[in-house]
């Protein structure tokens, strides 16, 4: 589905991705740990698009993705929630589901046909709703949406074009415990054969939904395995799980 | 998003019926007015296509105008084809120089947009004043209207043409809605509000911001043939930037994203400039004290005000029936 192939990106002297390469099967589960500054925002930006590699390649299904645009990547089946909010905070949830789910079924360029009415885009948004728990909450404005409901949007968001390979970048983070067990609830409720990469930092919830899990420290791949072969790997436990261990 | 509500229909037809009775009624001057009106009416509510929903502050409209006149006093003036076929290539040339300039500009936003268009604006101006060919600094003349007298509508008439002139404002006011609330302007909405998330979810963005100049320039282009035909007679003035300028205020005063806000802006400053320079030269400064008021209040001009405070009356009396 996904082939990493010796991804790199420097900043200047700074080495920010070296070497990176993963495969993720059809369907996978995967999370990406690492301590802060490790470069798992940066390799989800080289994986859409919004940053240009200095090296390597990205294949989605055999065919190399590295010369598209992010539109382009979009329209692959590519599809990323942020770790900053990143909405259109001047509408409504509805209309911001609405303009993912349009804009996946191509509908965006219509003179006279409006898409906000348009069936099949009704259905995506209603489902990504659903997912999202946001079903309730569709007419509200964005600004008047809480801090919660607007993390459950950026999500949203990033479902209602009913992605192949979904990336998602810390979804909870900066929300409370009932919130992350939403999550939690969430995740075990998309479709089997998406596929999914998720940065987190909760570590019950990574445990619990990875079938494999990779680890970066200093923008390179230091260990790959599954939750159970991560949690008694000495090298993770010292770079990464050691502090949170004494920290529990 | 757009939404043509109840109020903005009921206005636009006010608003229409109200300028045709006034020509019908008010002799030739007020005829010359309600021309004038319709011409910077259908380039406000292009501007307002790019600027108020798309986030495009456009200053090259006055020369995307131009080039429709100037395209369709070639073609009839100089070449001697026929006016109707004419004034639709012309229409065409329009849109087509606003895809241009908006396939190279939409790769900058804010100020370097404006600045962008700006330089094609006054290059196209510049073109246009050097040509001998087409008449330079002196301009063009003899550019036909068109000849319904098939239908006994005499269009050399003032009367007839300030009628046709109103019926293109309500047709190009009926396009801009109808494509604003399509597919089409939602996506153009989308990209002003987050241009990058636009883009992750899948939009071109800037092929959909050329488009969306390019219809804009379709609009602009209709105003370029009432101008062309209204005093038969066109100048290089037609594109300067300060048309495009002017045209703005016009959009700001009436209302930035509301479609109906540029066309009472319209009237607003055409009646304003033609009542006070009875009274002084300086009706510029008059204009500029009524703008930054309504800048001051909210920016949301003179017809968004209004319905500012109609939603904010409809609240309150919900929340007191509550």
């Amino acid at each position: 589905m996904l082939d990493v192939h010796n991804l790199s990106k420097a900043f200047g002297g700074l080495q920010v991705t070296r070497n990176v390469s993963f495969k993720l099967e059809q369907g996978e589960r995967r999370v990406i740990l690492g301590p802060n500054g490790a470069g798992k925002t940066t390799l989800f930006n080289l994986l859409v698009g919004e940053l240009k590699p200095t090296a390597g390649d990205i294949l989605v299904g055999g065919t190399s993705i590295s010369g598209m645009s992010v539109s382009q990547r979009s329209r692959m089946g590519l599809s990323r929630s942020y770790q900053k909010n990143n909405l259109f905070e001047d509408l409504t949830v509805r209309e911001n589901l609405t303009l993912a789910a349009a804009a996946a079924q191509g509908k965006i360029a219509w003179l006279v046909k409006d898409s906000f009415r348009d069936r099949g885009v009704k259905e995506a948004v209603e489902e990504a709703a659903e997912l999202v728990s946001l079903t309730d909450l569709l007419d509200t404005p964005v600004k008047a949406a809480s801090y919660g409901n607007r993390r459950q949007l950026e999500v949203g968001i990033a479902l209602a074009t009913r992605p192949k390979l979904l990336l998602m970048d810390e979804p909870t983070s900066g929300v409370g415990p009932s919130m992350i067990e939403g999550f939690h609830r969430l995740l075990k409720s998309l479709p089997e054969e998406l596929t999914v990469l998720i940065i987190e930092h909760d570590m019950d919830l990574a445990f619990d939904v990875a079938d494999r899990i990779t680890v970066l420290n200093f923008g390179e791949v230091v260990f790959e395995g599954t939750p159970d072969e991560t949690r008694g790997n000495p090298v993770v436990r010292d770079i990464y799980l050691g502090d949170w261990q004494q920290d529990a | 998003m757009f939404h043509q509500t109840p109020t903005r229909s009921i206005v636009l037809v006010f608003a229409l019926v109200a300028l045709a009775l006034y020509a019908i009624y008010g002799g030739y001057f007020a005829r010359e007015i309600v021309v004038e009106i319709a011409i910077l009416a259908i380039l406000a509510i292009s501007i307002d296509v790019v600027a108020g929903f798309g986030g495009m502050v456009s200053l090259c409209h006055g020369a995307i105008m131009g080039v429709s006149a100037y395209t369709y006093g070639i073609l009839t003036a100089k070449l001697g084809y026929p006016a109707l076929p004419s004034a639709v290539a012309a229409i065409g040339a329009a849109a087509v120089f606003g895809t241009v300039v908006g396939w190279i500009t939409a790769r900058t936003t804010g100020i370097y947009f404006i600045m962008a268009t700006l330089a094609f604006g006054q290059m196209a101006y510049t073109v246009i004043f050097k040509s001998r060919w087409l008449g330079g600094d002196d301009g063009m003349g003899g550019l036909p209207r068109f000849d319904f007298d098939w239908a006994g509508i005499a269009m050399n008439k003032s009367l007839p043409f300030a009628l046709y002139a109103l019926l293109l404002v309500l047709l190009c006011y009926v396009a801009a809605a109808w494509v604003m609330r399509s597919a089409f302007g939602r996506t153009l909405c989308g990209i002003h509000s987050n241009e990058p998330r636009m883009r992750a979810i899948g939009v071109s963005t800037i092929i959909h911001r050329a488009r969306a100049m390019g219809f804009s320039g379709l609009l602009a282009g209709v105003a370029g043939i009432i101008a062309g035909q209204h005093i038969q007679y066109i100048s290089p003035e037609l594109l300067f930037w300060t048309v495009s300028g002017e045209a703005l205020i016009v959009v700001i005063l009436g209302g930035l994203g509301t479609l109906i806000g540029p066309m009472i802006g319209a009237i607003a400053f055409v009646l304003l400039k033609h009542e006070l320079s009875g009274y002084t030269d300086h009706w510029h400064i008059v204009v500029g004290l009524v703008l930054i008021a309504t800048v001051l209040a909210g920016g949301r001009g003179l017809y968004g005000q209004i319905e500012h405070w109609m939603t904010r009356r409809k609240a309150r009396g919900a929340a007191q029936n509550a």
